[in-house]
Order: structure tokens, then sequence, then C-alpha cells
């Protein structure tokens, strides 16, 4: 019997057109929960946690809250960052996502517009809602009811992480979050760092959109416009150009930087970095974590503030958590996050993950904020980000790895033309616009 | 016309049997293996195979309907569609070739009485069994600018995955090594089937070695080795995890498979129809190019 | 003056393929700061087991283990069992169901999985098969009896037609004439799918990762990918320890049953 009724759900799918059809059963599994009073709301929490301080976090709080909670039951569910995508769009269509989940902003716009998550915007504590400032909060809201559709708490920031000895060698003037170096001083340090067949600096790009894109607010370049009717265009004028001209003149031009690291993702050029072949990396802050734990004896590293153009302006990017739509228990989650993510745990969890709290009171606390491997200037530089436009453009994804990411590795590696570059990110890209 | 095309020799005819009785027979020994595939294959296939003629798109509540051809138009139209076609096929080609020649190589290796012969066999089956996750990583250390192995082995300076000549020749490699101990194994236990009294007749006949390969081995094999390089054929065709982990598709597009582009379309822009047209085509051409394949193959062995 | 150059081939061949496997132990035992060395060295110059004790503490790998053995043997009988004597009717009978089915082994081989997933998923969802390892078994069967099929009717076709005659001329019955003749014939091809249908099961990801929710029921591929992060960045240390773990199980099983890698001819030598 089980045979034919499977077969009957085999046809019904074959036949049926819709493909979010099928009633949901919930994230709870089973679904019962809710109906019996004397059984806890039970909640599933998907995490994506993966440093060993940071999962010890994430684990603590839900052990905390489920021993005060007894009514109200968190399931910790450990995911990874490389497949959450996939994990969820399955679990959104077919049914039974999470009921909390964790995520980085520039996921939550698309999942936000196909009605994959709760608009929390009336649902918010005031507490939380107060204690986490509004640049942060626009990161997660979206459309045109001004929807938020998760809760804000781990933000990264571009910082530049350098060996201290090549610094002093150099004799280069040290910048401090009230007087950074510029993009001028910054390129001046690298060449003067470049010698002895070592680099002044080392620029990863394996992913070069989201950091290219982000560190161009440095000279207001905003890459977007968004018209009257909601739908965005590219732009790439003068102010787009400034910080691909000066990465390119860094490798091309000036060669004080390695051309081998371009193809690098964030973490790779840490073996050449120790070893002294290049002297700086502009990276995220969270990179401390790696070389705080393998630098060899004897290394001294610094953490100096992000640079400057005609600002300090950088786009930031959040962690969240979202309910989902689908989830039984919407307002028990949102009573879960708001203890997750008050002040104190979410200091817990930006040193776990040696990230910025988005949370006020969190910023404040003595254990991110020492100069210990670099607290002080990391956290410092919350001050700086603000929302980059992309995130609110439709499409943008498509846009990123069909045309923005293979024309910014071709224009880096040098094989196009600044001019080409930049009219292929826009004649191509508004055509995949076009369909949002 | 694949069916057709895999029909093998015909040898002599068979015994008497009553039509009915050998009908039910038949029926008994397929059933088992018809149960799961109608269940999980048969109606999601038919349902992915619908979806290719409609604007079904990712959402909750999403209404699509019907749009005839307009996905397979589109997808004509899309340079980045046939970039894609043809790097999946010079992949797929190479991958599949040199997997299956190093493989043999091996497995004749393996197939001879050898020391330690065991021992080899179950280090020739690693990169199989470990786990995808770790391949991954793995393969970007050897591939490293600074601290890669094989910069240390060959003296060079070339950040291989990045660069825009060097990254296919790279990715087929890094294929070649994950898909040679399956072809390995599936060979050695083809010529372990060999029947060994064909050898010796070969030997009464004073065949020299390479004799005895081309006109025993080969021939007697070939049935298992049109099975596997089709089937290697069809996967590498599809493989998607190893790249991604490595490449996603970079440097500027050089390693965008077929499979890449299909997975993106459905997962990161949430366009399903457009996505599963794009599947419909993928299986045409792989069939395609494999009812050839398979064809010729068969039209040799009648020859 | 053979033999040396096979030897050497061999080594060449085993060195290739068999290096990860010493990286891994390599990797398993070296500080986080030794890792980040320019120049790797094979030995860990001061050998840690840091990795293991964060890797076995953090994660529930032996449950997972268990979990995956379980789903991996039955995948793997189960899709022997179901697919041999279907790979059979297909070799042998050309008739308009075998037509089908090899039509179809191939159609369900090159449509690709990943525009599958979600339908599946919702099958399975209905058949209230989700976060069970039931279901994954099922599916892990479903999609290896194609490649399952495929093999071993290649392997009962390279079984010549007149044995099975000659057999069924000494007066054993068609049944009897195909487990004393053909079956043992198939022994090398048999191993080779079983080895096939564990190991593909044994590290299947994408599909455990959707269809999987509850800690308790996890396999371990997911629980390796807890030690990766985003952009590729990984904690390599307690990653290698993990994967060592999940790598050798099936290199056991296959040590195990390699050995009718050689046997199955000589077992089943023809009388006749």
């Amino acid at each position: 019997m089980r045979i034919t009724s499977a077969l009957a759900a085999a046809a019904v799918l074959a036949l049926s057109a819709a493909c979010g059809s099928g009633g949901s059963t919930g994230a709870t599994g089973g679904g019962t929960a809710s109906e019996a009073p004397a059984e806890p709301v039970k909640l599933n929490f998907l995490s994506l946690a993966w440093q060993k301080e940071s999962i010890e976090a994430n684990k603590a709080l839900v052990d905390e809250w489920n021993k005060n909670n007894p009514t109200i039951q968190v399931t910790y569910v450990q995911g990874s960052w490389d497949n959450v995508n996939d994990q969820l769009v399955t679990q959104f269509e077919g049914g039974g996502a999470p009921d909390v989940i964790h995520n980085d902003s520039p996921a939550l716009s698309g999942f936000a517009t196909r009605g994959y998550l709760l608009d929390l915007k009336d649902k918010l504590p005031a507490e939380l809602k107060s204690d986490i400032p509004q640049p942060a909060w626009d990161t997660v809201t979206f459309g045109a009811e001004g929807g938020v559709y998760g809760v804000p708490f781990l933000q990264e920031s571009q910082v530049i992480i350098a060996n201290k000895k090549l610094l002093d060698a150099a004799k280069v003037r040290v910048p401090t979050a009230d007087n950074p170096w510029t993009w001028d001083e910054f390129a001046e340090v690298s060449k003067k760092l470049t010698k002895d067949g070592a680099f002044g600096v080392a620029w990863p790009m394996k992913s070069p959109v989201n950091k290219t894109l982000n560190l161009a607010l440095n000279f207001n370049g905003t890459f977007f416009q968004t018209g009257a009717d909601g739908k965005s265009t590219v732009k790439v004028g003068p102010e787009e150009k400034e910080v691909l001209q000066r990465i390119y003149n860094q490798i091309h031009v000036d060669k004080s930087a390695d051309p081998k690291t371009l193809g690098m993702g964030t973490a790779d050029p840490l073996p050449g970095f120790y070893k002294g072949e290049y002297a700086m990396l502009p990276v995220g802050v969270y990179l401390r974590q790696q070389v705080a734990e393998q630098a060899p004896e004897g290394f001294e590293w610094v953490t100096l503030p992000p640079l400057k153009g005609t600002s300090s302006n950088q786009g930031a990017v959040s962690q969240t958590l979202s309910v989902s739509a689908d989830s039984k228990n919407p307002d028990e989650a949102l009573k879960f996050i708001s203890f997750f993510l008050n002040g104190p745990n979410q200091a817990r969890l930006a040193k776990g993950d040696w990230l910025l709290p988005t949370s006020q009171k969190a910023a404040t606390d003595p254990s991110i904020t020492g100069a210990e491997n670099g607290w002080d200037v990391a956290t410092a530089s919350v001050k700086n980000l603000v929302v980059a436009p992309f995130l609110k453009v439709n499409g943008y994804d498509e846009w990123k790895s069909k045309v923005a990411t293979p024309v910014l590795q071709e224009y880096y590696a040098g094989k196009i033309s600044l001019d080409d570059a930049a009219k292929r990110l826009v004649e191509e890209g508004n055509k995949v616009l076009e369909r949002y | 016309m694949t069916a057709t095309a895999t029909r093998p020799v015909r040898t002599a005819s068979r015994g008497p049997s009553p039509a009915s009785r050998q009908r039910r027979e038949l029926l008994v020994l397929m059933l088992p293996a018809l149960v799961p595939v109608v269940l999980f294959s048969v109606g999601p296939l038919l349902y992915g195979i619908a979806l290719a003629f409609t604007d079904a798109r990712a959402g909750r509540n999403v209404e699509y309907g019907f749009n005839g051809l307009d996905n397979f138009t589109r997808l004509m139209g899309d340079g980045a569609f046939w970039q894609a076609m043809v790097t999946g096929l010079i992949w797929a080609v190479s991958v599949t070739v040199l997997t299956f020649l190093f493989g043999l190589g091996l497995a004749l290796l393996l197939n001879e009485n050898l020391r330690f012969r065991g021992f080899a066999r179950v280090l020739a089956v690693v990169p199989w069994a470990m786990p995808p996750v770790v391949i991954g990583l793995m393969w970007r250390m050897v591939y490293h600018a600074d601290a890669g192995i094989l910069n240390g082995i060959l003296g060079t300076d070339i950040d291989w995955l990045a660069d825009f000549t060097f990254v296919l020749p790279a990715i087929i490699l890094m294929g070649v090594w994950s898909g040679m101990p399956q072809t390995t194994v599936v060979l050695l236990a083809g010529l372990q089937n060999v029947p060994a009294e064909l050898y010796e007749a070969g030997k009464i006949d004073g065949a020299g070695s390479w004799q005895r390969f081309r006109n025993i081995t080969l021939p007697q094999l070939k049935p298992v080795i049109v099975a596997i390089t089709s089937l290697d054929f069809v996967w590498n065709f599809n493989q998607f995890s190893l790249i991604w982990v490595l490449t996603q598709g970079g440097p500027g597009g050089r390693t965008t498979l077929p499979m890449v582009f299909a997975y993106q379309e459905a997962f990161r822009y949430g366009r399903f129809g457009s996505a599963a047209a794009f599947g419909v085509v993928i299986m045409i051409v792989v069939l395609a190019i494999l009812g050839v394949y398979l064809w010729r193959q068969m039209r040799e062995a009648n020859a | 003056m053979k033999r040396p150059l096979q030897y050497l081939a061999l080594v060449v061949y085993v060195v290739f393929l068999g290096f990860p496997l010493v990286w891994l132990l390599s990797t398993s035992l070296k500080t986080p700061r030794e890792m980040a060395s320019t120049d790797p060295s094979w030995i860990p110059a001061d050998p840690t087991f840091a990795n293991f004790i964060d890797a076995f503490g953090e994660q529930d790998l032996i449950g997972a283990a268990f979990r995956s053995l379980v789903v991996a043997l039955f995948s793997a009988l189960l899709t022997v069992a179901l697919a041999l004597p279907a790979a059979y009717v297909m070799a042998r009978h050309r008739g308009l169901a075998s037509r089908v089915a090899t039509g179809w082994v191939l159609v369900s081989q090159v449509f690709p999985f990943i525009l599958i997933i979600i339908p599946l998923f919702m099958v399975l969802r209905n058949l209230e098969l989700t976060n069970t390892l039931t279901g994954l078994v099922l599916v892990h069967v479903t999609f290896t009896l194609p490649f399952a099929l495929w093999m071993l009717q290649g392997y009962v076709r390279a079984v010549p037609r007149e044995l099975e005659e000659a057999a069924s001329v000494d007066g054993a019955g068609r049944v009897r004439s195909i487990v004393s003749v053909v079956a043992p014939l198939l022994a090398p091809g048999v191993v080779a799918t079983l080895l096939f249908s564990f190991i593909s099961s044994w590290n299947e990801f994408l599909f455990a990762l959707v269809v999987l929710r509850d800690p308790d029921v996890m396999t371990l591929p997911l629980t390796l990918a807890r030690f990766t992060g985003p952009e590729g960045v990984a904690r390599l240390g307690p990653l290698a320890a993990a994967s060592l773990m999940a790598t050798i199980p099936s290199l056991i099983f296959f040590a195990i049953i390699q050995r009718r890698l050689k046997s199955g001819l000589m077992a089943g030598a023809v009388k006749g």
C-alpha cells in the first residue's frame, strides 16, 4: 500500500505544475508540537558557525536558552556556508526549512523577494531594535514596503593586516583610526615596501566583486543607479573606476602588488605573508583569527584601519538571523533571536567569529575593544560601514557571477583595458538586469 | 535510438520456451529494480523535463505556466551557454579518454601477478574513497601558487587555478585523478572475466603478449569498456562539485562547465524553467554523442 | 626484463593516486602554525593529536560514521540485489522492457541531478521519509541502480552465452544454470558494483544535506562539511583528522572484497 500511495504521489508531482504546492509540514518535525499544550514548542536553528570558539559560543547560548525556557526548546543544527544556499532553496521550495536561519545580508535580498522569509518589521522588540543602529538594519531591509527580513548581528569590514617588522624597517607612518592612510599614501607605502624580491601588498582576488564594490564606496562609487520604477542599471563612471584603477596600478604599473596572489582566495596568501613575501594584506577583519593562530613564533603583525578615499565609507556585509516564512512558531522564534542577539551575547559571538557586533552595547565590551590582535582597530572600523547599494539590486547575484566576476578577473589580470571592462560591466550587465 | 544502438551481436538463437512463461519470468526479474526507479526517478525526472516548457521560477506561491519553446530560444541566443557547452565537451572528452587510457594501464598491471598487488589495489582507490569536501581543498593546495606541491616539484611559479591558459589542463588532471579508481576497478573486474582458456589457446597458437592483448583481451573487454567510457563521459559532462570548489567557473569563465551554468540558473537565480530547458539540451546533446559512439562500437562488433 | 618496468609503473601509479592518504595523515598531525608554512614537509615537525581531539570533541563523528556505514551497506546490498536479475534480462533478452530500461538508465544518468532534487525532495516529503535514513537509502539505491544495471549487463554480456547453454545441455535447469555458471563468472563485476554503490552512498553529500534535518540523523559527509567556512576557508587540521577517519572504512571495505577480484573465473571453472 506504501507503493500505491507513492505512485500516486509521483504521478501528482509529474502532473502538477505548482512547484511550491503541497501542504507544508513546517519545520518542527511533524508539526504536532503546537497542538498539544503540554509539549514544548520545538524550533530548529540552522547555524553556520564553524570556528572552534564560535561553535562553542553558539552551543553554550542555545543550552542556556533551553535551560531557562522549558516551553520553547531549540535544536541546534549546524550547516555550512558553502552549501547553505542549495539546502535552503530546496527546503524553502519543498517545505521543511528550519525556523531560525543564519545567513548573510547579500543572500537575504533574493530570499526576501521570493517570499521565503518572514517580514519582522512589526514584530521586533523595541530593545533589540534600538540596540542595533539604523545602517545595520538597512542591510536587511528590502522591497517597496521596507520589510525587515532578518536581524543583523555580525559585520565584516575590510582592514589591512601588515607585517610589523617590515613596516618599522621602512619607517612609514603608522595610521590610526582617526588618521588613516589615504589610497595615495597606501600606494606610496606599498612601493616603499617592495624590495629584495618582496612585494608591498597582496590582493587575493579570486572573488573580486564584493570586495571591489565594497571598497569602491571609498570614492563614492556605487556601481548601480535605481530608477523611479525600482529598476536598476549599472553605472561605471569616474567614481567607480577609482578603486579599479588603483588596484590595477599596484599590480601592473607600480608592480608593488604580487601578481601571483591575484587568483587566490582570501586566506591563501597567508603562508607567503608569514614568510615576508608581501608586507600587507587588505582583507576582512575575520582573517585575524587565522593569523593569530598560525603566525610563526616571533612574527609580529598589526591590524591597520580601513583606507580613505574621499571618505572611509565601506559597504557592509552583515551576518543575520531570519525566520522562515513557513515557521509554525514565528513568535517563539523571534523571542529566541532576541535573547540570542542581546548585547552581551553578541559580544561573545563576535569574539568567537572575530567579527564586529552590530549591538551598540556589545561594541563597548572590553573583550572586543582591547589592543590585542587588533580588536581596537577592527571594532572602531564599524563606524565606516554603510549599506552598499548593490545589496538592494534585484539580479545583482546574476550580474556578479555572469558579468562582473569574469570581467574583473580579466581586468586585474591585465587582459583588458579599464574602458573595455567598464563597457562590459555596463552593457552586458544591463542586459542581465533587464530580466528582473 | 540508444536502445537499438546497444543491441549486441546476435548469437545462436535461444532454445524454444513458451512465450508467456518467459514473459512472466522476465517481469519477475525486472520488477524489483523497477519499483524504486518508478517511485523516485520517473516522477521527478518527468517533472523536471516538463518544467523546461514553463516559466517556473523560485518563490513561494509563484504562479507560472506553459511558455512553449521560449526557454530554448533564449538559451540558443546566449553566448555564455554555447561557451559552457564547448568547455564541457573539451573537458568531458579529455577526461574520459585520459581516464580510460591510464585506467586500463593500471588495471592491466593490477591484473598481473605482482607482489603487493592487493596493497596497490587498495591505494589505487584512495581518490575515490576520500570525502569530496577534502578533495577540493587538497587540490587547491597542490596548485597553490606559494606553497603548492606542483610548483615545488616543477620549480615553477604559476598560480595554476587562476591562469587563463593553465586552468583547464589543471582541472583536467584533477578530473583524471578522481575518475581513475572507478574506471580501473571496473576494467579490472572486466579483465578477470576473460576466460583463461582463451589465453591458453592464444599461447598455444604462439601469440605474443601484444597480440594476445589485441586479439583476446580487447575484444573480450569491449562490452565493459563501452559501458564505462560512456558512463564516464556522462558523469564528466555533468561534473559540478569538484569544479565549483576549485574555481567556481573562473577565471574569466574559463572553467564554466554546463552544470555550473545550470546550477547557477536554478539555485542562484531561481529560474527553474530555464535551468530545466538547459538540462534537456544537455540530455539531447549527450545522448546524441553517446548514440553515435555506441552505434559505431556495435557496428564494429558486428563487422 | 619486463617485471622491473611493471613495478616501476605501479609505483608511479600508486604514488599519484595514493599520496593524499599520506597528506591527510601528515596534515592531521600538524599544528596550525606548521600547516601555514610555504615549504610543507611530509613529516610533521611537532606532531600533535589536538586536531583529532578537536574533531571528535566538537562533532559526533562516531555516531555519524555509524549511520553512514548503515546507510552505505544497505544501499550497496540492496542495489546489487535489485540490479542483478534485471541486468541479466537486459543483457540476454531483447524485449521492449529491456530497451525501455536501457533508455531509462541513460536518460536518468544524463539529466542533471541537481535539477530534479527539488521534486525528488517533495516525493520523499509526501511519503514522510524526509529526515530518515530509510529515505536516504532509497534515494541512494535509486540513483546508483542505473550504474549498477548498466555495468552488470556489460559483465553479463561478457560471459559467453555458449557456457550457459552448455550447462543447460548438460541437463541443469535454466535457473540452476544461471546460478551455477553465470553467477560465479559475475563475481568480479558484482564486487566492482558493490564497491561503487558503497562509496557513492558513503560520500553522498547533496541529497543528505537537504533531506536530513536533525543532528541525530546526520551522516558523515555532512559532519565533515562543518569544518569549512565561507570562501573555501577551512579548519584544515580537524578536517583532515575527520577525513582520515572517513576514508579508512571505504578502503577496508575494498581491501576485504578485492580478494574476490581474482577468483571469479577460477572458482566457477567451466566443466563442460
